[in-house]
């Protein structure tokens, strides 16, 4: 590998991650603040690369990238426009600061001053298989756990997320009334007590 | 100069921060969850660092650790949006300091 592709791909990527990272902070739009997390994560999986841990950067970006991002949006896109301001901070965000501030002084003093005794031996090399057979032989019960993880998580979801009848049946209604009505309707409003006092209305009116 | 582990310990370091920072000071929820991401995204890669690094049989039980991680951090985020959905559901609010309901 040449040295100064390996540099000009190093600083890039970090620049990238670290700027998208920024970015998040600074963004009053909570979609856009995704979307830089989206970038932030891509360069992440870049710098994998550079490591040379092929099988997790493929899996950074088919997880965070592909699935928890859109997971995201979904999320942002069924709560109203008002809930996508992302400009809010908290009123106590200077002893927050602080507490970043003395965070990062000490891991970067750490990172630094440590010596750490790296070694740069061959990378590994036919690393999905190998972390297959160690997930199947050696880390077996932590594998099976995980599964059982994921699956109470997304039974879990599922759970709350599901709607009552009655909730889902109002919800409809306020969905069809809001379409019924003028093509302008205030964002703002529609989560507003007028819902429950138009969704008999519209459910007669149907 | 040649770019060694302290280049990404102290990129990893740096990113924990940033997350760390957006988790403590914005107020919605979703905004709490991205800074969490990245804070998981920034000790993955210090793990990813280290596995580089290090001997070779650290190498792979790095790894290994660090598919764990995400794994977890999925199933995490899965749960913490449909919770987000639920209190928007209930209280018409997201806003991390306008959901007082546990506050005596």
């Amino acid at each position: 590998m040449s040295d100064f592709g390996f540099h000009l791909a190093f600083w890039s990527l970090a620049a990238m991650t670290l700027g998208g990272a920024s970015m998040i902070i600074i963004s009053r739009n909570l979609i856009h603040a995704v979307i830089w997390l989206v970038m932030s994560m891509l360069g992440i999986a870049g710098l994998y690369l550079t490591l040379s841990a092929d099988f997790i950067a493929v899996v950074q970006v088919l997880i965070y990238v592909g699935a928890i991002s859109v997971l995201m949006l979904f999320a942002i896109m069924l709560t109203p426009r008002a809930e996508r301001d992302n400009s809010q901070n908290i009123k106590t965000g200077g002893p927050a600061a602080l507490v970043v501030l003395l965070v990062m002084i000490s891991t970067l003093w750490v990172a630094i001053d440590t010596d750490w005794g790296a070694v740069r031996e061959a990378a590994l090399t036919d690393q999905a298989r190998l972390i297959g057979e160690s997930l199947i032989k050696h880390y077996i019960l932590p594998f099976e756990i995980g599964a059982v993880l994921l699956t109470a998580a997304l039974v879990g979801a599922i759970a709350l997320a599901r709607q009552d009848d009655e909730d889902a049946a109002v919800h409809a209604a306020s969905l069809q009334a809001e379409l019924d009505g003028e093509g302008s309707v205030d964002p703002v409003n529609v989560v507003d007590p007028p819902i429950a006092a138009e969704a008999p209305d519209s459910e007669a009116a149907s | 100069m040649i770019i060694g582990l302290e280049h990404y310990l102290v990129l990893g370091a740096l990113l924990f921060c940033i997350g760390f920072f957006i988790a403590l000071s914005k107020k919605n929820a979703v905004g709490v969850l991205i800074g969490v991401e990245l804070m998981l995204n920034a000790v993955n890669l210090t793990l990813i660092a280290f596995s580089r690094f290090g001997a070779t049989e650290v190498a792979l039980s790095t790894q290994v650790f660090v598919v764990f991680i995400i794994a977890v951090a999925a199933a995490e985020v899965a749960v913490g949006l449909a919770l987000a959905l639920v209190v928007y559901r209930n209280r018409q609010t997201i806003s991390v300091d306008r959901t007082t309901l546990l506050k005596g």
